[in-house]
């Protein structure tokens, strides 16, 4: 990916990242409503402070992925999220953009990975 | 909402605008300049600090201040009515500042810096977002 789009997808999932943050700060309860009954039961605590701690998550990893640091890291982090988020939501008319931020989080992932990482995945010249 | 959106969109192009171009001053390193060559001579230029401290840095605080106080008016935490007219007041005061750091660059050092002109083209459409919005109260 050259330097400058992987820039412009880095921010752009920073800002998404920490925007729906904010909002599920601002009805944590509402965004609880997201959540699938099996995937309720499984929870430790409220849904309410699930989705707060969700808010948070959302907002840690987007302050990574907009100041660029430790960006493989936080990419890892929202790739790992978005996963869950897949599976606990179901399917539902709003999945397709899950599933293209999870495109854009792995993209960010492979682009941002260390070389000490990407060598043992990938065969480097 | 799609005000505070917007402001909080173009806030963080700020952050993550300042905070490169604050990277690559302290590790010693040429920004990358796309248009020109000239974006050093700017940079590096007598009115890049105001007083003691770097404009990037300045401009980094902006843009930190006004996304806080974004996502306070949307979560609605706070005093609401202090923080829409502080964010007014910061939007307009950083929109004269860029006129007058465009015509620095225009005028007087006589070279373009396209990182600070997107970040006054910023700083503009933020300034625009909030007089076209009517939600920003």
């Amino acid at each position: 990916m050259s330097k400058v789009s992987f820039h412009i997808l880095r921010v752009g999932m920073a800002v998404t990242f920490i925007w729906i943050g904010v909002l599920i700060l601002k009805s944590p309860e509402s965004w609880g409503g997201y959540l699938q009954p099996w995937a309720v039961k499984l929870l430790p605590f409220g849904i309410s402070q699930a989705m707060i701690s969700t808010a948070l998550l959302d907002i840690i990893i987007g302050v990574f992925l907009l100041v660029d640091w430790l960006t493989w890291l936080a990419a890892s982090l929202g790739t790992i999220h978005l996963i869950i988020v897949l599976l606990v939501s179901g399917i539902s008319d709003i999945t397709i953009r899950d599933i293209g931020l999870l495109a854009g989080t792995i993209a960010i992932l492979i682009d941002s990975l260390p070389f000490y990482f990407k060598r043992l995945f990938i065969k480097l010249p | 909402m799609t005000a505070q959106a917007l402001l909080f969109t173009l806030s963080c192009i700020g952050i993550s605008e300042t905070v490169y171009l604050i990277k690559k001053r302290l590790s010693l390193q040429k920004p990358f300049c796309p248009i020109g060559e000239n974006c050093l001579a700017v940079l590096e230029s007598k009115y890049s600090r105001v007083f003691i401290v770097p404009n990037d840095i300045l401009g980094l605080l902006f843009y930190i201040f006004t996304s806080v106080i974004t996502v306070l008016l949307v979560i609605g935490v706070g005093p609401l009515l202090m923080l829409s007219i502080a964010m007014k007041i910061m939007v307009i005061s950083g929109s004269l500042l860029s006129v007058f750091f465009t015509y620095l660059q225009f005028k007087v050092i006589k070279a373009w810096c396209v990182w600070c002109l997107i970040s006054a083209c910023t700083i503009w459409l933020m300034g625009v977002t909030i007089l076209l919005s009517d939600s920003i109260k």
